[in-house]
């Protein structure tokens, strides 16, 4: 049995509101495991619904990874950006993904998730953004910190909950120091380097 | 002139997400607008949606195909959720062939003169006149001004039909073909469509590390102010949906 991080769902129980923007800091090892601990209070805590943006692994991984630690991902659309139909990733058994060509398509990834959240209209929606260090390997680094800046203001407006998962030793400077800027809560789970 | 007492027209307002935003509440009403685009940029698409939102709220709506049958055109848009086919079956949306038109006015020649441009913009008014359309698509304005040699006789046929359209308070969007969307391209195909009509709605893309993203572009829209800045579009199930563009992301203008 894995054991979740109990402190995140005390501090989003305590802290968070639904139009909170929360900059999740993750180590390169503990990545899925406090992703799952800010998932299961949402789900099952909150009854939330949401959209799940996968820059760093494909989905169907993640929806697995989700599964055997107990947690029902139905009720999550997942836009998927880094499979490729051209090379067989999209041919799965679960009907709540969406592919975008390529993590380069910021501004289709945001109209993709706005779509996604005009269908859910009854109960309160977060997004997940998985992760912006992976993003960065593709996008250039202003563009990277205005497509985040425009995505936390968007979802802000809205009432829709955002948490941006990055792992900050893999994070351009200025992209963590806009994060430190326009996200109003953090959990901080990233990794100490000692080099 | 005091904010609180500035003069507002009416508008059109179109239905698309986010296009009523960047016109500041819809269409002057009665206006002719230019959509002018590239292969594949959603002109069509976005033009039926604007159609389709008409047709819901009541209004008579009518679209002249001349690139391609009408039948196909639907056959196309089917695939929308926005699309309802009982719509045309209720007449709320009438569909034309250009080429069928033509026909009936016994324009068979290969080029336009100025009397068979006369008939086909008396054609199209009594149409709009009849059925007591309020919008309008003809798709593609350039494939008709194809057929016209002279760029005054182009002139003179959209002068004429913007005039008679906008008589009938008629909201018009056609549909140009262009071959680039850049900064230093025309926005229609003949040079003399954009300086005649009210407005230019400009559809293209956008590349970025070999991948295109679509844009959408409003550059003149008479009798309102409007935001002349990029938007990146999307074609969803339920339409068109816009977002701002990366002002970092790159142009290739």
């Amino acid at each position: 049995m894995i054991e979740l991080d109990g402190g995140i769902a005390q501090q989003l129980t305590d802290e968070i509101t639904p139009s909170s923007s929360i900059q999740v800091r993750v180590g390169t090892s503990n990545a899925s495991l406090i992703i799952a601990s800010i998932l299961q209070p949402l789900i099952q805590g909150f009854g939330m619904r949401g959209v799940y943006i996968c820059a760093s692994r494909g989905a169907s991984e993640i929806i697995q990874t989700l599964e055997q630690i107990g947690i029902d991902s139905s009720g999550i659309q997942f836009i998927d950006t880094v499979s490729s139909g051209f090379i067989g990733g999209t041919e799965t058994p679960y009907p709540n993904i969406r592919y975008v060509d390529s993590p380069i398509m910021l501004e289709s990834i945001m109209l993709q998730t706005l779509y996604h959240l005009e269908s859910n209209t009854e109960t309160g929606n977060f997004v997940l953004l998985d992760s912006a260090n992976a993003l960065s390997i593709y996008n250039e680094e202003r563009m990277l910190a205005e497509y985040l800046h425009t995505f936390v203001n968007t979802f802000r407006a809205r009432d829709v909950l955002t948490a941006i998962v990055n792992v900050p030793d893999q994070t351009p400077p200025s992209v963590l120091a806009n994060l430190d800027l326009y996200c109003s809560d953090l959990i901080d789970r990233g990794q100490v380097v000692i080099n | 002139m005091m904010p609180g007492t500035q003069y507002e027209r009416d508008r059109c307002v179109t239905g698309i997400k986010g296009l009523d935003e960047i016109l500041r509440g819809g269409i002057p009403y009665g206006s002719t607008v230019l959509v002018a685009g590239t292969c594949g940029s959603g002109k069509t698409t976005m033009c039926m949606e604007f159609l389709v939102k008409g047709a819901q709220e009541g209004e008579a709506c009518a679209h002249f195909s001349a690139t391609e049958p009408s039948v196909k055109l639907l056959e196309n848009v089917r695939q929308f959720d926005f699309f309802d086919m009982r719509l045309v079956d209720q007449g709320l949306i009438s569909v034309f062939d250009m080429d069928v038109l033509f026909s009936w006015l016994g324009m068979t020649k290969s080029t336009f003169d100025l009397t068979d441009i006369d008939a086909m913009v008396k054609a199209i008014t009594d149409i709009v006149n009849t059925i007591g359309v309020t919008r309008l698509v003809i798709d593609s304005v350039t494939t008709l001004c194809y057929k016209i040699p002279s760029e005054q006789l182009i002139r003179d046929f959209l002068f004429k039909l913007g005039k008679s359209l906008s008589t009938l308070g008629c909201t018009s969007l056609l549909v140009s073909e262009i071959t680039s969307a850049g900064a230093k391209s025309f926005w229609s195909s003949f040079g003399v469509e954009e300086a005649i009509l009210d407005g230019i709605v400009v559809l293209g893309d956008v590349e970025r590390m070999g991948h295109l993203l679509r844009f959408v572009q409003v550059v003149k829209m008479r009798g309102t102010s409007h935001s002349r800045a990029k938007y990146a579009l999307e074609l969803t199930p339920r339409g068109v949906m816009l977002t701002p563009m990366l002002k970092w992301g790159g142009a290739n203008d």
